[in-house]
């Protein structure tokens, strides 16, 4: 007889934390599996290891990058230190046309993402949730920002968001520790574009999930700078600093590390899911385990690719996708558009400490006025930097000099880039690659996926909005970029939408509480849920959507309807 | 102090004025398996060496903060060139190192390291000249520059200043700054 649970996890990242965490504190025996290796933050956390340290001096492995990494390689945060905590491309392969590039950058271990994620969290707006409506495109959300707003409240009060309230109906307050600083350089910027643009170009510093004070026992950020290797003070949010120690404390959490989950097993009577295969990923055996709800967060491709792997002779095109849905309507967020340029002045300014947030610019494109070339629209990250020692390998000179003028803080630059928001379309899908699988024999993706005329229109608005607020700053050196063989889809780390919500069961795989409309049992919590992709980064989105859905399956577990 | 509760009291607000080099070595010492400390070389002969010593010194001089000699720029230009770089990007850079000599005496009728320091400076100044003249190198974490110069001035500043002495001493790198000051002096910085 298998080991039984009242629920299953799969997936210890983002949103499997948060399922972990509600659902063990609601009382339910929970399993949460992960495929990947346990995190000791004693042993595996990097992020004060100094650069002397490093064999290679942060130039990263360059082999191994090129042999065993080259896709994870592409993303900045895989680095000398972090790039352990990316997946291997050997080991974990996937297919895509020739002239469709994707880039899949994955984590696999206990943590998932969470541990080198950005950190940025904004909340959707009724912009979002209303906008396939107003523009007929695909289906309506089923959920209005009424529904989740209550739920934005409960996580943002466990996580910790450092912000400034604006009071911008596109982009809504959260509950805010105190903001960050922004620095010399992004105040004048910000003086020059609300002077210019007025204040529908509003700059304010980045929501981060990094505390600026003590919160719920983790400790307020030091500043050293490099979250992605990890943070033994816990003061970034991720799951391992945050969710699963609480999931934890309750006793009611078995965490099962190198668990490769093969499939979801259905009961074909009682249109159930029963369990799941396991396959061991050190031993290669295979173990199943049941329970009676399952929360699939194993991140928008895996958890598509999961359904898909689950077919059976009753359901060969996968399990909850008698929609057909399953896999379809992938989106991410467009970059890689948007300008730089060198700023004047504030020579004698410079900063202290490292901050790990940026600077954001919420959406004004089809905010108040219709934009002529495009639907939706896009916020700006931005940054204002000066430049390392670095740039004397391209200078002129050597000798003292030389030394002590490279060592102090170049000029100012600032740069703006765009996160676009990318239209849903049944084109751009996933599929089980029939003949490839992966080192644990599970078939590969193959992913179809390209931008649309709609996000390009909006890639190139974005350098020409980026270059302008930048001349209206009064730069120098100003350059527009738009760049789409440096930013295949995928490349921003926010792809979702492969089991999207909806209220009819033929257009959608997911209810409004991330049930699947096939399979009462089965809840989809993680960035395959969205219907649209919004252009504010998802991920505060995905952990409302987590706890509203297990508060939700635990009530209808209490009513006896699950 | 021991590890554990090193860590106990930085996870406590009221330890970060305590954050201190103690307290950072602690945090570190545990995790500092990666470091190469290993002073043989592999892939420069001893002439070759003494030339890429001189000219990283030529390069970034002691002044009151150590220069590129102490750093050891050597021995992580030796561990680029044999473990990083592909062997067409070595053999263009010693290609180029044995060119300095070649240089050294049309110019002054003896090898580099037989002139004296103002006629060393003079060769190094040559090639600093034609490196800005053939435009900007390509540099970045996955390419190697491609002249000589720009490859060595690249290795030279990055094994400097990526050094204990370079990032500590001439930089005044903390591994914990403990808070954020968005907008200070530029010398207060030290």
């Amino acid at each position: 007889m298998p080991e039984t649970y009242d629920a299953i996890v799969i997936g210890s990242g983002m949103t499997g934390g948060w399922a972990a965490k509600e659902l063990t504190e609601k009382g339910l025996k929970t399993l949460v599996l992960e495929a990947g290796r346990p995190i000791t933050p004693e042993e595996d956390y990097v992020e004060h290891v100094p650069v002397w340290e490093m064999r290679f001096r942060g130039m990263r492995n360059r082999k191994q990058i090129r042999e065993d990494q080259p896709v994870q390689g592409t993303c900045y945060a895989c680095d000398e230190w972090s790039s352990k905590f990316f997946v291997s491309d050997k080991e974990h392969p996937y297919v895509t046309p020739a002239n469709k590039p994707f880039s899949w950058i994955r984590g696999r271990q206990v943590g998932g993402r969470s541990i080198m994620w950005g950190r940025q969290c904004y909340r959707w707006s009724d912009l979002d949730f209303e906008a396939n409506l107003r523009d007929g495109i695909a289906i309506d959300w089923p959920i209005r920002y009424r529904d989740i707003e209550p739920w934005y409240d409960y996580v943002e009060d466990f996580i910790g968001i450092s912000g400034q309230a604006e009071g911008l109906p596109q982009l809504p307050d959260g509950k805010f520790l105190p903001p960050m600083q922004m620095n010399c350089a992004e105040l004048a910027v910000k003086d020059a574009v609300e002077k210019y643009f007025g204040e529908e170009r509003r700059l304010t510093i980045g929501r981060a999930a990094v505390l600026t004070k003590p919160h719920n026992g983790r400790a307020a950020c030091h500043y050293c700078g490099p979250c992605e290797r990890g943070c033994i003070t816990r003061s970034y949010f991720s799951s391992v600093n945050a969710t699963l120690p609480a999931a934890q404390k309750t006793g009611r959490m078995t965490l099962r590390p190198y668990s490769v989950v093969h499939s979801l097993i259905f009961d074909s009577k009682t249109r159930r899911v029963t369990g799941v295969q396991v396959i061991d990923a050190q031993t290669r055996q295979t173990v199943e385990y049941r329970a009676r709800i399952i929360f699939l967060c194993a991140s928008s491709l895996e958890s598509a690719r999961l359904l898909l792997n689950s077919a059976t002779s009753e359901l060969p095109n996968g399990l909850a996708n008698s929609s057909g849905e399953v896999g379809h309507n992938l989106m991410d967020h467009i970059k890689y558009g948007g300008a730089r340029g060198t700023l004047h002045g504030l020579a004698n300014r410079t900063t202290r400490g490292r901050r790990p947030n940026i600077v954001y610019m919420p959406r004004f494109r089809n905010v108040k006025q219709k934009h002529p070339t495009f639907l939706r629209g896009y916020g700006f990250q931005g940054e204002a930097e000066q430049g390392d020692w670095s740039r004397g390998a391209s200078q002129r000179g050597f000798g003292a000099s030389f030394k002590q003028s490279i060592s102090m803080p170049g000029p100012w630059e600032f740069a703006f880039e765009g996160y676009g928001e990318c239209l849903p379309r049944h084109t751009n899908f996933v599929e089980l690659h029939k003949e490839k699988v992966d080192a644990w024999g599970i078939s590969v993706l193959h992913i179809d996926c390209s931008w649309g005329e709609n996000e390009l229109a909006m890639q190139k608005d974005m350098s020409i909005a980026g270059a302008e607020m930048l001349a209206a700053a009064g730069a120098r050196d100003i350059q527009p970029f738009t760049d789409t063989a440096e930013d295949p889809p995928g490349f921003a780390i926010h792809e979702m939408g492969t089991a999207r919500m909806g209220r009819d069961p033929k257009t959608s795989v997911l209810n409004s509480h991330n049930q699947a409309h096939d399979i009462d049992n089965l809840f989809i919590t993680d960035g395959s849920a969205m219907t649209s992709s919004s252009c504010v980064n998802p991920s505060l989105t995905y952990m409302a959507l987590t706890a509203r859905a297990c508060d939700y399956a635990v009530q209808a577990m209490k009513r006896g309807d699950l | 102090m021991e590890r554990r509760e090193a860590l106990r009291l930085l996870a406590t607000a009221a330890a970060l004025p305590l954050v201190s080099g103690e307290l950072n070595a602690l945090l570190r010492t545990a995790r500092a398996k990666t470091q190469s400390n290993d002073a043989t070389l592999r892939t420069l002969n001893p002439q070759q060496n003494n030339l890429v010593v001189r000219i990283a010194e030529i390069i970034l001089p002691e002044t009151d903060t150590p220069g590129a000699t102490t750093a050891r720029v050597n021995q992580f230009i030796d561990l680029i060139l044999t473990e990083w770089y592909d062997p067409n990007e070595r053999n263009r850079f010693l290609k180029g190192l044995a060119d300095v000599d070649t240089r050294a005496r049309t110019r002054f009728g003896k090898e580099f390291m037989a002139l004296v320091p103002d006629q060393q400076t003079q060769v190094v100044k040559e090639l600093d000249d034609e490196m800005v003249a053939e435009s900007a190198p390509e540099t970045g974490p996955d390419h190697p520059a491609d002249g000589f110069f720009s490859a060595m001035k690249q290795l030279t500043l990055t094994g400097y200043f990526t050094s204990e002495p370079g990032a500590t001493q001439q930089l005044h790198f903390e591994i914990i700054p403990g808070h954020y000051d968005g907008c200070v002096p530029s010398d207060a910085k030290k």
